[in-house]
């Protein structure tokens, strides 16, 4: 039997009467009263605790996991304001568990991911793990250092696929949600396994433009120098700007501008956005960019990056090889819900014909997305992206 | 010897080695040359590569900046469509600000909103809306803009929308201050008449910055409140004039359908007091009329010739009350519905003759000619034959009797619609024209020399109409003084 599935949406302006409307329609739609998890994405309005509250009112003692957006997607459309719950009712033999760590900036990232690892394993021991999803805080520094910690647990090549959580663009603060808690400074994750059949597609089709340079001087996620120069000039070069007047500008050109990594072998290039512009020329990006790599400026385009997705779905096809699909989880990047802007709606149309128009999709706008590199192969070692949309699709 | 010659060769030898070598060396060397170039002018491509990539860039993000702004004036114009559209379907000023959500608010490109009304009675500003603002907030925003009320009503006198853009830095500085915003829009609201006021609209992310577009939009929309408001003064107004109106027809009604009561109560009562007084005279009139006869008759003895004469007009004038009496007591019974009439399909024609028959002595007196004009299409009625020989006898006679010697009485008819008009002309002396409508009411006789001559009752003409009206009908008469009458009136010629 597979994966039964209900999804239940509101946009009703109480928090409380929506959460009932979104529960209720999810519950109509599962047809069975077993609920083993529920997934939640939301707007930062509903990031409140008495949301999760009504939902374990509503549901018992069923796990909540999830996060906020700038804007949930849906089958029924793209909203910026709103809440979304998938109840899940796993299929014999499909097992999944749920767990969190907080404070990760005072553990450190490689630390917090180690320690959500551990709690991941406890009591999947002699069960084949599949797959596992995390989701993180988005305005953490460190976000790869998240992943290595968690990889050195669940394996270096274990499939892992993750997503920042996002606000609404003012990068002021994002929500966990794990059962009854509302959560800032954690990650929460959920590690599948059993039955399971899934299709992983990660793209985001932005070209690599002009010369190709070479990292100099770089540790972590902060770069000093691109070919023996003050890591800034690059961008000072090409946008005629002095660094105030690209701090200005930052937020569009860590969007639309993004810096990509070389990698021998892949079809795109590994991309990573500007956080911040040290006084020193140094640049802080979102995620690592190791010394002596090869690296690009970037370009995207609304075709570019809507062909991307397409291709991310037709990743997850090849990656079910034919078998059942259940529902569907989008990890879209914020820089390109702000690059589509209107046409953010026909990204949901593409994913919708690919995957078929009623398999129950939903998805969020991410700070930042994880996924292995090469998704079919187990051997993929999951790295931090940028800019990427990922499509996870599971069946079971 | 042989080794000088071997040394010379040896060093000859060396000499073309070292030539060829230098060859070899040249050639390397240009190859090398070569190789330089091309990686030169590799590197230069590239480099020029590069500066095209930095024009692509600088183009791109230029383009991106005007696609957003287009793309926020697009979906700020649909906000504003779907806007405009829910403040128009309201007509109740109370509901007009409450249309105005957060939603709208944010594609259009705002974060925070307010609404004020100036009130001419209190002569203060008063909040209609407020959008992201909280309790405490919105209490010292309206103590501020009334203590600088002045600001505000200029505002509306100049009809001129303000922004942070378009005022000088210290005012844009103490407005942010006083709306805790850091980007604004304020534009007066103004209806025709009423209270007028104005929109604040503000951005409070320093990164937002608003545009002449935005300044525009917001002109629009304020307008487009002042238009519903004054769509909403009026519709009131309209509504509660409707209202009145509506009231004193309802008022009206009900006054005259107490007077219509009224009069059919009165009217109910005329026709009881007639009806028993008029049973309560006839059996006195029958004793007297049969008294006046049996003397008459001399069977008592013999009479008098002078107490014979007062007899006989004893005994004429009670037979002139009985019929007095009988189209009374007919005319009360056909008020009051308590005579049926039996309708059976009866032919005009046979009617008519009848009637001409009984008449006939009365005609040849007057030597009257009286012609039929009855088509076959108008000549079957659906009435009660003895009710409708009553009416012709009235109407003919009465024709007779206005008629002067040797004149003319013609009946004719014809079909309209369901009914069949019958027509009565006679050549007679004509009806004054103020008396047209009134011979129809009771007692009522046309003052003329022959009225004053012949004697009636006033009562036939009623009657008639009662009959008529008892079948559905309606009769009226045209005429003119010397040109004679023609009296018409409908009966139903169907079932």
């Amino acid at each position: 039997m597979a994966i039964q599935v209900g999804i239940g949406l509101s946009t009703a302006k109480d928090l409380i009467q929506a959460t009932k409307e979104a529960v209720n329609q999810a519950s109509t739609n599962i047809h069975t009263d077993k609920i083993d998890l529920a997934v939640v994405f939301s707007s930062i309005e509903f990031a409140h605790t008495g949301v999760l509250k009504t939902i374990g009112s509503l549901l018992g003692s069923v796990p909540i996991i999830g996060c906020s957006s700038l804007a949930i997607i849906s089958n029924q459309g793209v909203f910026k304001r709103g809440l979304i719950i998938m109840l899940l009712r796993l299929s014999e033999g499909v097992y999944f568990n749920v767990a969190y760590v907080k404070e990760i900036e005072k553990k450190s990232a490689t630390a917090a991911g180690e320690e959500l690892g551990e709690k991941l394993l406890y009591g999947f021991k002699d069960i084949r793990r599949d797959i596992n999803v995390v989701f993180s805080d988005g305005l953490i520094q460190d976000g790869s250092g998240l992943i290595s910690g968690l990889q050195e647990r669940l394996g270096a090549s274990f499939p892992l696929v993750g997503a920042s959580a996002s606000d609404n663009l003012s990068f002021q603060k994002t929500y966990l949600y794990f059962n009854q808690e509302v959560l800032n400074d954690a990650a929460c994750s959920m590690l599948w396994g059993g039955k399971l059949n899934f299709g992983l597609g990660t793209k985001h089709g932005w070209k690599p433009l002009g010369k190709p340079r070479y990292i100099t001087k770089s540790k972590g996620n902060v770069v000093d120098e691109i070919d023996n120069a003050p890591a800034v000039k690059i961008y000072e070069e090409y946008f005629n700007k002095d660094i105030s007047g690209l701090k200005k500008d930052l937020k569009r050109i860590s969007i639309f501008y993004p810096i990509g990594i070389y990698l021998p072998g892949e079809e795109e290039y590994l991309i990573r956005n500007i956080l911040s512009i040290e006084g020193s020329g140094s640049l802080i990006f979102q995620g690592n960019v190791p010394q002596d790599s090869q690296i690009r400026l970037m370009i995207g385009t609304k075709e570019s990056c809507l062909a991307a997705t397409q291709q991310a779905v037709e990743e997850v096809k090849k990656g079910l090889l034919g078998r059942s699909l259940n529902f569907v989880l989008v990890f879209d990047s914020a820089s390109r819900y702000m690059l589509l802007g209107r046409q953010a709606g026909q990204e949901l149309e593409i994913l919708k014909e690919g995957l078929g128009k009623d398999t129950p999709i939903i998805g969020i706008y991410t700070y930042g997305e994880q996924a292995p590199l090469r998704a079919i192969s187990y051997l993929g070692r999951t790295y931090f992206h940028n800019q990427t949309i990922t499509v996870l699709g599971i069946g079971g | 010897m042989l080794s000088g010659e071997y040394v010379i060769m040896l060093g000859f030898a060396g000499f073309v080695a070292l030539i060829l070598l230098t060859l070899v060396l040249a050639l390397k060397m240009e190859t090398i040359r070569r190789f330089q170039l091309d990686v030169n002018k590799l590197k230069k491509s590239l480099d020029e590569m590069d500066e095209q990539a930095k024009l692509i860039v600088r183009t791109d993000m230029e383009l991106n900046k005007t696609q957003e702004e287009l793309d926020k004036k697009i979906s700020g114009l649909y906000a504003l469509q779907r806007l405009s559209r829910a403040i128009s379907t309201t007509l109740e000023e109370s509901q007009v600000f409450k249309r105005i959500e957060a939603g709208y608010l944010e594609d259009i490109g705002f974060e925070k909103a307010l609404a004020f009304l100036w009130s001419n009675q209190e002569k203060r500003f008063i909040l209609h809306l407020s959008i992201e603002y909280l309790e405490n907030e919105i209490t010292s925003i309206e103590s501020s803009i009334n203590t600088n009320k002045d600001l505000y009503l200029e505002l509306i006198k100049n009809e001129k929308t303000l922004s942070s853009i378009s005022v000088s830095t210290t005012i844009k500085a103490k407005l942010n201050h006083i709306f805790g915003v850091t980007s604004f829009v304020i534009s007066p609201i103004l209806p025709k008449e009423g209270n007028k006021g104005f929109l604040f609209m503000g951005i409070k992310s320093a990164d937002t910055l608003i545009t002449e577009g935005d300044e525009e939009l917001i002109t629009i929309l304020a307008n487009q409140l002042g238009q519903a408001l004054e769509n909403a003064r009026l519709f009131e107004e309209t509504w509660r004039a409707q209202q009145d109106l509506e009231k004193k027809v309802e008022e009206r009604t009900r006054e005259l359908t107490l007077a219509l009561e009224e009069v059919k109560r009165i009217s109910k009562h005329k026709t009881e007091f007639v009806s028993s007084v008029s049973h309560e005279l006839r059996t006195p009139l029958t004793s007297i009329k049969g008294y006046a006869s049996i003397l008459l008759t001399e069977k008592l003895g013999p009479l008098p010739e002078e107490i014979k004469q007062r007899l006989s007009k004893i005994n004429h004038h009670s037979d002139e009350l009985v019929q007095l009496v009988n189209d009374l007591l007919d005319i009360s019974r056909l008020e009051s519905g308590k005579i049926t009439m039996k309708h059976e399909l009866q032919d005009l024609k046979n009617i008519i003759a009848e009637v001409s028959d009984l008449l006939s002595i009365q005609l040849k007196e007057k030597q009257i000619e009286l012609n039929l004009d009855i088509p076959a299409n108008a000549n079957t009625v659906f009435i009660d034959q003895d009710q409708i020989k009553r009416v012709f006898i009235n109407i003919i006679s009465n024709a007779i009797k206005f008629t002067p010697l040797k004149g003319k009485i013609t009946v004719q008819s014809h079909k309209v619609d369901k009914t069949v008009q019958v027509d009565v002309l006679d050549t007679g002396c004509g009806i004054p024209k103020e008396a047209q409508e009134a011979i129809f009411e009771e007692f009522y006789r046309v003052d003329n020399s022959i009225n004053q001559e012949v004697k009636g009752t006033g009562l036939g003409l009623t009657l008639v109409k009662h009959i008529i009206e008892a079948h559905e009908g309606k009769i009226w008469v045209k005429s003119k003084l010397g040109e004679g009458s023609t009296f018409s009136f409908t009966l139903p010629s169907v079932s």
